[in-house]
């Protein structure tokens, strides 16, 4: 119902017979009110699942770190077992066929003999002996994290037989076994190591950027200096300094505690040019404006707003923190035996003797290789998804 | 080449050839020897003329190196070849390869020219000396070799020994510590004298039997200086205004630093330092290849007349210790033993089929390889009263397998036993070797109930008296993982005996003040370093003499400071011990010394002081197939032996022309 | 532009100051010193040492000082061009290290050629074909590098050059070449030992340089200038080559000063593999024998090295990008 129809003749207009509700809004579907409505991480969460490499990768770790619980029973020998009558065994594979019929998972029988002219323990396999792999069975017995005690395996070779599934050490020690139980300390130590980075990265960078001025600058003095620090000195130096009387998990915090000494002003630097951004934001001038203290808008606006950052950062510190586990036992610094660590296992593998005769020893590496890539295209993937207005 | 009719001195036969006299030329030393116990004379023909290395085109020939007869002292030590030694020829080049730059000294040990030296028995017997005498133990006479000459022509004679006593050894300066201590009897330096240019004394209060190993050692007591060099450094004989500007030039602050920079004979690293040994350095360090040439005034010579030694060149080179085993696989290194060990064995074979080399096995001769030390001046009480009872120690050691860790990491091919000597020693007892050392789990079980340790945790483990779970912290060096394998093997025994044993890898330097303080409750380290000794060598391993043996720090520590810190041995049999060690030094005929050694055995093995594991550990040898007069098999082994030394290392020789 | 210079410069001295001390505290942290190593080395070889003789060379060399006084004294010493003494070598330090640093240097400068000539072409192609094949797979290879711990990876191409090539184990080059004059042998030689550290630690540089080269041509690709210009006719190479390239290699440029310490430290790691005659393994031996004097100086050089190279790509940063020069400091 047009109410100036003579004055608005030369207008061609058009209106709406639809009911008019001036609080109306647009409709949205159920999706996209999700969409619009949903929180920073949710997006976030969105933009990584399109990175699939990074997904796979974030899976393959969740496996990883879950193994870790349940160390004791995945593996199929427990740490200390050596056997004395196979060392230097090389791989045995598990077969399911024999002469062409398909069979229940089975391993070859190995037959062991010194060559004495060059001391070589020499193996064959033993096509007459087959020995059927048991799947959840009862094999060495282990104390399941202090709480009870249990002997049940996911994977066990035969009890006449054996299953080297990596080959063995020169104590006759199952290498796969030692893989999975190293990686309790392989992994863990970046995480600890980033934990303590992270915390020192964000104290010291979070003060530069937000008081600027003085004490900005000290903080990037100091940040300089230990970056232009070679880290190899830095590391022996201090891997030296532990004190000898403390226990294995002592130093071993100890040592994380040196690599996150180290890593701290990549994510300090990050956090100081975020904040140097954020403070000019209209957000922490209305908080200022409104009284809040300093702390209260560092800890509740700021850093909330890059906390995506720093996950995507930590994602991609923790691998050099593996290497530098790895580099720290290569030099006989950090851990050492007995404690089993895959820098350990490599640094036992370390040398010519190793690459040459025995290279399944190596794969440790393998294993490193892995951890670290997926750490990092998981990495990738948080980065390019932690900023999801881009 | 022009020969000579050598003058040799009165009363010596020159002209029956040397072959056609070896035999009857042995047996007439063994008797001389054997007979006058307290002269020994260097023995052997004369050859009747003498070939020199240097050949055609020479520096001989045109007169810049004076003939081979005047070079050589007029009486030279002839060295007859070993039983599987031949006589060779001059010439070659002989590559080495070293793991640090330190390791020049190594020509030093290798070369083996000695005042007396160890001959392949192992008896003591005149090198660089013509002969020398000892009467009642304390007074020596040495007689030098008429017409010996430093490698750079000029004399050697005893102002050289005078000089190194006199102006080094009782400088205050140069020595605030006075004269080193295989010098000194009971504190006290002898009397020394020059009898004429080539004859000096040195005279005791008491025998003193540390003096001529010392001598003879791997790593010796250098009791002469090239004076005639030395002295321009010496504020004594030189300006001191002149040294002072010297010494500044090289940012030292004293003549003595100067004078100790220059003279280094051991360390071998000074090129102008003139020397006695075979081979003279030519090669100004830093640097990642040394290149020794031949000493023309080396006083040996084979029977046929030639001076040794045989050998040109070696060159040592530099090397990261970690790839010698890979580059002695390559063939780079003509003659290598260090830096080799024996799980590289098999490595090392597989290289045999692509380069021209063998790789040989020698033994070492430590009386263990590695062996667990309790400490028995632990701060512990509890641990301290078990590790002192026989019977606990005893039963410590019956319960490790020690047939196992032979098998496991040597392919059972050492010997296994108690921390003792070994059979190439003549002191060796079979009995002693493996008592209270046969792996008996019966037998150390019931003797541990004995002592009344009957209770056990719900673990299985034995508790001490005051409750706590018998738990035993081993700790090493941290340097191999053979230590660390050693101590997990023996760990899977002893946990059948109810005794649980942590491992803790550390630092040398830090494990050795734990020890001391009495924090480490037992450590694990190589053994007796005297494994194949006579009874000539010194037995102070065997008693609490030093304070850095593992087992009885602060008694070695009550012995060495001479009661002023420490603690007086409590335990009967480490008091006996000493009491046998000082009647040891101060005995005067071998036949005591004898008896004192198998006394000072038969305690260790009954009182198994120290836990043995395994010996005689197997050492690769790489040996270019050019090379000649290396034996077969032998015994590897530091002091005595000085790895190659005993074996005449300038008697080897190259086969073939080898370029480079 | 020459005041951020000064102002730069000016900055770069404490820094060295606090460094230095800083090198100093981490040589003494190990328990003992040079003649205790030295002893317990000997002595684990079954070697007798002479205990008097060590206390008189303690004395000589100055360790039974107090370290405050050490520290002015090597200080003082260092500011003088007296760069002290070796107890290993026995020679002033100056003339051990020599011509290693020398090498160091070229080994540096040439994986730092190696890392970018291989990273910036790969770099470029996975950000103008994002989530490509290639792109993956490029990216894959380049962590890879990464993910490989050095020395493990050095040791088997060393073996492996080894056993296909017949090229010598360790050192820079054959051992017939190493007092020899330079010949057209003695440089192939060298070059058939350089390949190996060169590619152990250049890969893992490249990957981190790939990555970052990527994300900012990424973002700049995103920018509506690049639709404009391509809207406005102009091809894609030109495009790409005029605009976003030089903005995204300001980082590019700005990584020598990250890159040279971590790359200095596996070099080091490797060096000590290969048996290569540089500064790492020098460094190495030195901090284990506890022969403070040259660990000391090797230590300064690695880090004024360090320290210049930052300060140089600062600089070089400046003059690339004017932001920087106004606003004074790296915003990145």
């Amino acid at each position: 119902m047009s109410e100036r129809s003579e004055g608005a003749a030369r207008l061609r207009h058009y209106v709406s017979d639809a009911p008019f509700d001036p609080l109306e809004t647009e409709q949205l579907s159920a999706g996209q009110e999700r969409l619009f409505t949903s929180s920073g991480w949710r997006l976030m969460w969105l933009k990584l699942k399109r990175h699939r490499l990074a997904v796979w990768s974030g899976y393959i770790l969740l496996a990883l770190y879950g193994s870790i619980l349940i160390s004791e029973f995945l593996a199929p020998y427990s740490l200390g077992h050596r056997h004395t009558d196979f060392i230097y065994a090389p791989p045995q594979g598990i077969h399911i066929f024999h002469e062409g019929k398909l069979q229940a998972p089975f391993t070859y029988g190995l037959r062991y003999r010194l060559n004495m002219e060059n001391l070589r323990r020499e193996y064959e396999r033993d096509d007459f002996r087959r020995y059927p792999v048991r799947f959840l069975c009862r094999g060495d017995s282990y104390d399941f994290w202090g709480l009870f005690e249990s002997d049940v395996h996911l994977i066990c070779p035969n009890k006449d037989g054996t299953l080297f599934l990596l080959g063995t050490d020169r104590l006759g020690r199952d290498l796969f076994s030692r893989i999975i139980y190293g990686a309790r300390i392989s992994l863990t130590v970046g995480l600890f190591g980033i934990i303590f980075s992270m915390v020192l990265g964000i104290i010291f960078g979070g003060l530069a950027g937000y008081y600027g001025g003085i004490v900005d600058s000290t903080v990037q003095r100091i940040i300089e200096v230990i970056r232009s620090f070679p880290e190899l000195p830095l590391w022996m130096a201090l891997s030296a300094a532990l004190p000898i009387t403390w226990s294995p998990i002592l130093i071993y915090f100890g040592i994380t505690l040196i690599l996150g000494l180290i890593d701290w002003t990549g994510l300090a630097r990050a956090v100081r040019s975020k904040f140097l951004a954020l403070r000019e934001e209209d957000f922490t001038a209305a908080a200022e404006l409104m009284g809040a203290r300093p702390s209260r808008i560092i800890a509740r606006h700021l850093v909330p707003n890059f906390t995506s950052h720093l996950i995507a950062s930590a994602t991609l510190s923790i691998p050099s923190m593996i290497l530098g586990e790895t580099a720290l036992s290569f030099l006989g610094l950090g851990l050492r035996p007995p404690v089993t660590s895959w820098g350990v296992l490599l640094s036992e593998a370390q040398s010519i003797n190793a690459v040459a005769l025995y290279p399944w020893l190596m794969v440790p590496g393998l294993a490193v290789v892995i951890v670290v890539l997926t750490f990092n295209f998981l990495g990738d993937g948080l980065r390019d998804a932690a900023d999801p207005y881009h | 080449m022009t020969v000579r009719r050598p003058e040799g001195p009165p009363g010596r036969p020159t002209r029956r050839g040397p072959a056609a006299g070896l035999p009857g030329l042995l047996i007439g030393a063994a008797l001389a020897i054997a007979i006058c116990p307290g002269e020994t004379r260097a023995g052997g023909t004369l050859p009747k003329s003498y070939i020199s290395p240097f050949h055609f085109g020479h520096s001989e020939q045109s007169g810049a190196l004076p003939k081979v007869e005047k070079r050589l002292p007029r009486v030279p030590l002839v060295v007859q070849p070993g039983p599987d030694q031949t006589v060779g020829r001059h010439g070659g080049t002989l590559h080495l390869l070293v793991g640090r730059e330190r390791d020049t000294r190594l020509m030093v040990v290798y070369g083996y020219a000695r005042l007396v030296r160890y001959n392949r028995d192992f008896r003591l017997v005149p090198d660089i000396l013509e002969s020398f005498e000892v009467e009642e133990g304390r007074v020596f006479t040495f007689r030098l070799r008429p017409g010996h000459r430093w490698s750079d022509g000029h004399p050697f004679t005893a102002e050289d020994f005078r000089y190194s006593w006199e102006d080094v050894a009782l400088n205050p300066e140069l020595s605030p510590g006075g004269p080193s201590k295989d010098l000194l009897v009971e504190g006290k330096p002898p009397v020394f004298e020059v009898l004429d240019a080539a004859t000096v004394r040195y005279s005791w209060h008491k025998p003193n039997p540390h003096f001529l190993p010392a001598l003879a050692a791997a790593a010796p007591r250098f009791i002469y200086r090239p004076a005639h060099y030395l002295k321009r450094f010496h504020a004594a004989h030189a300006d001191p205004a002149e040294l002072q500007k010297a010494a500044a030039n090289l940012r030292l602050h004293s003549w003595t630093a100067l004078h100790g920079l220059k003279d280094n004979p051991y360390r071998f690293d000074n090129p102008d330092l003139p020397t006695l040994q075979p081979w003279r350095n030519r090669t100004h360090g830093p640097a990642q290849r040394f290149i020794y040439v031949r000493n023309p005034y080396y006083h040996r010579v084979d029977p046929e007349g030639r001076q040794l030694p045989y050998i040109d060149r070696v060159i040592l080179r530099v090397s990261s210790p970690s790839l010698i085993a890979a580059k002695s696989m390559g063939g780079e290194s003509d003659l290598q033993a260090r830096g080799l060990e024996f799980n590289q064995y098999t490595f090392l074979k597989m290289g045999e089929k692509r380069r021209p080399y063998d790789v040989r096995l020698w033994k070492t001769a430590r009386g263990a390889h590695l062996a667990l030390y309790p400490n028995l001046n632990v701060a512990d009480p509890a641990w301290r009263k078990l590790f002192r009872n026989t019977r606990f120690r005893r039963a410590l050691s019956l319960g490790i397998n020690r047939h196992e860790i032979n098998q496991v990491l040597y392919y059972g091919l050492g010997t296994e036993g108690n921390n003792s000597v070994l059979p190439q020693s003549p002191l060796y007892s079979e009995s002693q070797r493996f008592r209270w050392a046969r792996y008996d789990l019966k037998l150390a079980n019931r003797l541990l109930d004995r002592l009344g340790l009957t209770k056990r945790d719900s673990r299985g483990l034995r508790l001490l008296p005051d409750g706590r779970p018998m738990e035993i912290i081993v700790e090493s060096s941290g340097e191999h993982t053979e230590q660390t394998d050693v101590l997990e093997l023996v760990r899977d025994s002893w946990v059948k005996l109810g005794i649980k044993l942590y491992s803790k890898p550390g630092q040398r330097e830090v494990l050795r003040k734990r020890v001391i303080s009495g924090q480490t409750m037992m450590s694990i380290w190589s053994g007796l370093a005297a494994g194949i000794a006579t009874a000539d060598v010194s037995p102070a391993e065997l008693a609490p003499t030093n304070p850095y043996q593992f087992h009885w720090p602060r008694w070695g520590e009550w012995y060495s400071s001479r009661g002023k810190t420490g603690e007086p041995p409590a335990l009967p049999a480490a008091r006996k011990l000493l009491a046998l060690y000082r009647k040891w030094e101060t005995a005067q005929h071998e036949a005591d010394r004898i008896s004192v050694w198998r006394e000072m055995l038969e305690i260790h093995a009954e009182e198994v002081l120290t836990f043995g594991l395994v010996a005689a550990i197997p050492q690769p040898v790489v040996v270019s197939q050019a090379l000649r007069n290396i034996p077969k098999e032998a015994i590897y082994s530091w002091e005595p032996g000085a790895y190659f030394g005993i074996y005449n290392f300038d008697m080897f020789w190259l086969a073939r022309r080898k370029k480079g | 532009m020459f005041t951020f210079f000064v102002r730069r410069l000016s900055v770069m001295v404490p820094t060295l100051f606090v460094i230095s001390a800083l090198i100093f505290v981490i040589i003494q942290l190990p328990p003992g010193d040079y003649l205790t190593t030295l002893v317990g080395e000997l002595e684990a070889q079954g070697e007798n040492v002479d205990q008097e003789k060590l206390d008189f060379l303690r004395q000589q060399y100055g360790l039974d000082r107090p370290v405050l006084e050490q520290y002015a004294l090597w200080l003082k010493g260092m500011l003088q061009g007296d760069f002290g003494y070796s107890f290993e070598h026995n020679q002033p330090v100056v003339d051990v290290v020599g011509d290693q640093v020398l090498l160091s240097v070229v080994i540096a400068f040439a994986t730092i050629l190696f890392t970018w000539v291989l990273s910036f072409p790969i770099g470029v192609y996975s950000a103008t074909h994002q989530y490509s094949t290639g792109d993956h797979v490029l990216t894959f290879i380049g962590f890879l590098g990464l993910a490989t711990p050095n020395f493990l990876l050095a040791l088997i191409l060393m073996y492996l050059a080894n056993v296909y090539f017949g090229t010598s184990i360790g050192g820079l080059m054959d051992p017939r070449y190493l007092d020899q004059a330079w010949t057209w042998g003695k440089a192939v030689s060298i070059l058939e030992h350089l390949w190996v550290p060169v590619i152990v630690i250049g890969t893992s540089g490249t990957a981190t340089l790939i990555r970052r080269l990527r994300a900012n041509l990424l973002d700049e690709l995103q920018k509506p200038y690049v639709n404009t210009a391509r809207a406005k006719g102009l091809s894609e190479m030109r495009l790409l080559l005029k605009y976003p390239m030089r903005v995204a290699l300001n980082p590019f440029i700005a990584d020598i000063g990250n890159l040279l310490p971590a790359l200095l430290s596996s070099a080091a790691i490797v060096a000590v593999v290969l048996s290569l005659p540089t500064t790492g393994p020098l460094l190495l031996k030195a901090l284990q024998s506890q022969d403070m004097y040259l660990a000391g100086f090797l230590l300064m050089c690695l880090s004024v090295l360090t320290v210049i190279g930052m300060f140089l790509s600062d600089i070089a940063l400046a003059a690339l990008d004017p932001r920087i020069r106004l606003t004074g400091g790296r915003q990145r």
